[in-house]
């Protein structure tokens, strides 16, 4: 398993012996803003183009990768980008993912997963807000349903339960009760919905396949 | 009532493009506001527009795009591997139906063997009463020579963005023929558009 956010110098050390370097943002074209969890620097790690892994990559700062990759990512409070030479065959958690290589596998976003027009994408994406751009290629399904977003999300352990369940109950309680007379779908603010929404449902409002 | 979370990021458009009205898309829209949860399954390419407007409801938007396979399924002799064969094409099947597909052009590149076999096959993932949306050339007697990208403006119409290519003879379906081929669906409704296209409901 490779592990990222260590931010000691052994760690660093051990970063450029595994072809891991860290850079600025701005060095990696700037085209997207960062956000490190924790350590709050800015930094993004970049997993080069002549780089290969196989296995499970775990990490606490925003990520880079312009290498292959199969296996599973894991960057739950922050940005995975895969640049425009990126090849990835692994399921991907994140906050927020970005897609301009190639990617075979399922995307969950907790916060938000674009898909560039350059992109190749061949999976499932569920994400609070999903963005494709015209010219890329996709096959697969996007989950648009709310209430199926919170429960894929927190099974999947991108969100954690213990802290939203209880929430998502009561706005299920709060749907249910603004949805019943009409029946209608969907929420008056999705924007507003999906940013308020990371949980797990309490299973009435699940959907019949929830895991994608 | 409506969500809003997808985002189109970038509007194609190209010379050729010509917007049309659609009326029965729109009747298909409708129907997804009547019920609860729903999988609409677009046959077509991925278009940034598909994914802000069915985003409005609670649904999954499958994506099959199956421009690059009708040669390949047009291709096969033999029933048993077309069939499996469109089902290669086609998302992997799930335990939830899909309650609305989008057909836009496809069948008029499919022999009726392999119209059949796909339409077979999404018909098995289907429930009672899912609805296909169907434009098939009617007016022509040739159409471009690979299937053309549509996508939807709003509830009520499209957008036809093939770029000018070679011809092709159109099969010019009817809709008996269509019904014929697609027996485990009933014509609902169709209608001749603007465009000499003739838009089609079928429902399972």
């Amino acid at each position: 398993m490779f592990e990222l956010g260590k931010k000691d110098g052994s760690a660093q050390d051990a970063d450029r012996a595994s072809g891991i370097d860290r850079q600025e943002s701005s060095r990696s074209g700037g085209s997207e803003t960062t956000a490190v969890a924790g350590g709050g620097r800015g930094d993004v790690a970049v997993i080069g183009r002549s780089i290969k892994i196989d296995g499970d990559l775990r990490g606490e700062e925003d990520l880079r990768i312009d290498g292959d990759v199969n296996g599973t990512v894991r960057l739950h409070n922050n940005t995975l980008t895969i640049g425009s030479e990126g090849k990835i065959r692994a399921d991907v958690f994140a906050n927020t993912v970005i897609v301009d290589g190639m990617m075979e596998g399922d995307l969950y976003g907790s916060e938000r997963v674009s898909i560039r027009r350059n992109a190749t994408v061949l999976g499932n994406i569920t994400a609070p807000r999903v963005s494709l751009e015209d010219g890329a290629s996709f096959k697969g399904s996007i989950e648009m349903d709310p209430e199926a977003v919170k429960a894929v999300l927190g099974e999947s352990g991108i969100v954690s339960p213990a802290t939203s369940s209880k929430a998502g109950s009561q706005e299920d309680q709060a749907d249910k009760a603004q949805n019943a007379p009409s029946q209608s779908k969907g929420k008056a603010n999705g924007e507003q919905h999906a940013a308020q929404s990371k949980g797990t449902p309490n299973g009435s409002g699940a959907p019949r396949d929830a895991v994608g | 009532m409506k969500t809003s979370r997808a985002t189109a990021v970038v509007t194609d458009t190209s010379a050729d493009a010509a917007a049309f009205n659609a009326p029965l898309f729109g009747a298909l829209l409708k129907g997804l506001e009547s019920g609860g949860r729903c999988v609409v399954l677009d046959l077509g390419a991925a278009r940034a527009q598909t994914v802000t407007l069915v985003s409005r409801y609670r649904c999954r938007l499958e994506i099959a795009d199956l421009s690059s396979g009708l040669e390949q399924l047009n291709a096969e002799t033999e029933a048993d591997r077309m069939l499996q064969l469109a089902d290669a094409l086609l998302p992997a099947p799930r335990d939830e139906p899909i309650d609305a597909v989008l057909c836009w052009d496809l069948l008029n590149y499919l022999e009726r063997p392999a119209l059949k076999a796909l339409m077979a096959r999404i018909a098995v993932r289907s429930r009672p009463g899912t609805v296909v949306h169907a434009l098939i050339v009617y007016a022509g007697t040739h159409m471009p020579a690979r299937a053309g990208q549509f996508m939807p403006i709003d509830e009520h119409s499209l957008l036809d963005l093939s770029a000018a290519q070679s011809a092709r003879k159109a099969p010019r379906y009817s809709p008996a023929d269509l019904t014929d081929c697609m027996t485990a669906y009933t014509l609902e409704r169709a209608m001749l558009l603007s465009n000499g296209m003739q838009e089609m409901l079928f429902r399972v």
